[in-house]
């Protein structure tokens, strides 16, 4: 590191703008890791909170729970196949609600369940709804943003009909929507208050959350006529929205690593095209390819490493300013990761100067050769 | 006592068709304490015997020992650690790291040998001073005159204390002067010191300093007869 130091301070201008590059890319991966992962939570938070290990979905509906329609007789067939441990109902449906007295719409993700079952949510305050009071309901703490406290009442857009708030529960949105709990009966009254709605089905459901070993799913789709199994990561994947969200994030980090790469790998390139003079003097002197090497992996390990921890630096910042209702969630694991990842990838890159340097032939040192 | 011989040296580049004869058998010894100059013009070959004698080229044919140790089928990174530890290079100006100080360019002989201590640093003072450069020891290249950058590059060949020192047109971009100067004290040090230096340099003016001059042209030696007629040449010839 003698002369790695040395050159850093030396040529300082030079290496603190490939640093702020590096702290720049750094902080758009970072950021970008966060937003990726606060539209993943917020898209599947429900799902990811509830402990079951499947869903059983309609047949052909692609795994969309508001298509999704089974009848509540489902649940017990389900239940009935070797290997499920227990299975319960889940209804879903996508509502406006507004406050008793105030005029803020709130768009909200209805999930309905059996108080009783094992998908039922923890709550953080409040007590679960009594499926003998059949308009109470526990929300996700998302309500408090707009007001609403234990006791208020939220009115359906646009029939008026009214919800009392009983609990509250965290982390829970399906859909980037706060959801709402409330009793199977009361759900079906919402969404098949319109006669024949339900088709055929006399007691609708709209999915069958499952415990059980790990061939259930297999097990399930042949035993029970009309239903398809997916695993809560499939669900969670077939979200609407999910995968092309997810695509894109990670489509435009992929690019930033190489972005990465090729900058470093250009910018220490054209450095060592430079130095080549000094560097064949280093080897006429003696210098050994693995101090040369050791020398230039330094310089980059130290800017790449504080380009990372100022990007991460920047990054925490700016997800203490960015306001709450903006789905962006850090995950140190991943900032992390991605930042070994920005290492590897800058390491990568020094590789087409390793070549050359190994290339360079002290003779270049005593000019030519007559 | 002989510290470096060359013994039959040629080199031949090119292949089969198209040969250049770079070197042909050429023989050359030098002695401790001896200053040898290389006088010819470009193309005659002088930068390829420094090149052999600096271990940094393999002589097509022919035999070269360094302090009575043959090179012959040493690894490069054989040779390179013998000029580390027992050649000293000053080569034309650009030969500095820009970003080192006067001081760290010695200390840096030193962390190549693995061995930068107290004692290397000592030494490097002590060196930068009797070359007249104590008050320049935290000088970049940049902000040296290009005399003081050559002696600069003398202590940085001293470092070592080689058995051999190479002198690559040591003069080039410096006037009469400073050049007499450096030269000067290249032989100074070389006597004092009692090691040996090669200079291959085309600057007659020099010759004065050195305690034999050969010339090279075509890539064949001849003792300089003009040269030995005026001055005592010294032993081993």
């Amino acid at each position: 590191m003698f002369l790695a130091l040395r050159e850093l301070r030396h040529s300082r201008l030079r290496y603190l703008m490939i640093a702020l590059v590096i702290t720049l890319v750094a902080w758009l991966v970072f950021l970008l890791s966060g937003l990726a992962n606060g539209l993943a939570t917020d898209n599947g938070a429900a799902l990811d909170q509830m402990p079951a290990d499947g869903l059983v979905y309609q047949s052909d509906v692609r795994f969309y729970l508001h298509r999704s329609l089974l009848p509540m007789e489902d649940v017990q067939a389900v239940r009935d196949v070797a290997g499920v441990g227990d299975a319960t109902p889940l209804g879903h449906l996508t509502v406006t609600t507004t406050p008793e007295g105030k005029t803020d719409k709130i768009d909200a993700t209805v999930l309905a369940i059996d108080p009783a079952g094992f998908i039922a949510p923890s709550l953080s305050s409040g007590q679960m709804f009594d499926p003998a009071a059949p308009d109470q309901v526990v929300v996700d703490t998302t309500f408090k943003r707009y007001g609403v406290a234990l006791g208020d009442v939220l009115l359906i857009e646009p029939s008026g009909e009214r919800l009392t708030v009983a609990g509250f529960t965290e982390n829970q949105t399906y859909n980037h929507l706060p959801v709402v709990f409330m009793s199977i009966p009361r759900w079906q009254g919402l969404k098949y208050a319109a006669p024949g709605s339900s088709g055929s089905v006399t007691d609708p459901i709209s999915a069958v959350a499952v415990r059980g070993d790990d061939g259930i799913g297999d097990r399930i789709d042949a035993q029970v006529p009309g239903v398809e199994f997916a695993s809560m990561q499939t669900a969670i994947q077939n979200l609407p929205g999910y995968s092309a969200e997810m695509g894109t994030v990670t489509t435009i980090l992929v690019f930033l690593f190489v972005i990465a790469a090729l900058v470093l790998a250009a910018f220490f390139y054209v450095i060592t095209l430079q130095k080549t003079n000094q560097l064949g003097v280093l080897k006429a002197l003696g210098a050994r390819m693995s101090y040369l090497a050791w020398d230039l992996v330094s310089q980059v390990v130290i800017l790449t490493v504080v380009g990372v921890v100022l990007g991460a630096a920047l990054s925490y910042l700016v997800a203490q300013m960015i306001p709450a209702d903006v789905p962006f969630a850090l995950s140190n694991r991943l900032v992390v990761i991605y930042g070994i990842v920005l290492l590897l990838v800058s390491l990568l890159g020094t590789i087409l100067s390793l070549v050359r340097i190994a290339r360079i032939d002290a003779l270049i040192a005593i000019g030519r050769v007559d | 006592m002989t510290t470096l011989s060359l013994d039959g040296i040629s080199k031949i580049y090119g292949d089969a068709g198209d040969q250049v004869v770079a070197l042909a058998d050429v023989s050359l010894s030098l002695e401790r304490g001896e200053l040898l100059a290389v006088v010819g013009p470009s193309g005659s070959g002088k930068t390829t015997l420094l090149a052999i004698a600096g271990l940094l080229l393999r002589p097509t044919a022919g035999r070269v020992v360094l302090n009575g140790r043959e090179i012959g089928d040493l690894s490069d990174r054989d040779m390179a650690d013998l000029r580390l530890r027992h050649i000293g290079f000053v080569l034309q100006s650009s030969n500095l790291l820009p970003y080192l100080t006067a001081r760290d360019q010695l200390l840096l002989v030193a962390e190549l040998a693995g061995r930068r201590d107290r004692a290397a640093g000592a030494r490097a003072d002590q060196l930068l001073e009797e070359l007249g450069l104590g008050a320049r020891t935290r000088h970049y290249p940049e902000a040296l005159s290009g005399g003081e950058r050559q002696r600069v590059a003398i202590a940085r060949a001293l470092m070592n204390e080689p058995g051999v020192i190479l002198a690559d047109e040591p003069t080039a971009n410096l006037d009469f002067q400073r050049g007499h100067e450096v030269v000067s004290m290249l032989a100074r040090e070389v006597r004092s010191r009692d090691t040996a230096a090669i200079m291959v340099t085309h600057d007659e003016r020099m010759l004065d300093l050195c305690d034999r001059v050969v010339r090279i042209a075509d890539g064949r030696l001849s003792p300089d007869m003009s040269w030995a007629a005026q001055e005592t040449v010294s032993a081993g010839s």
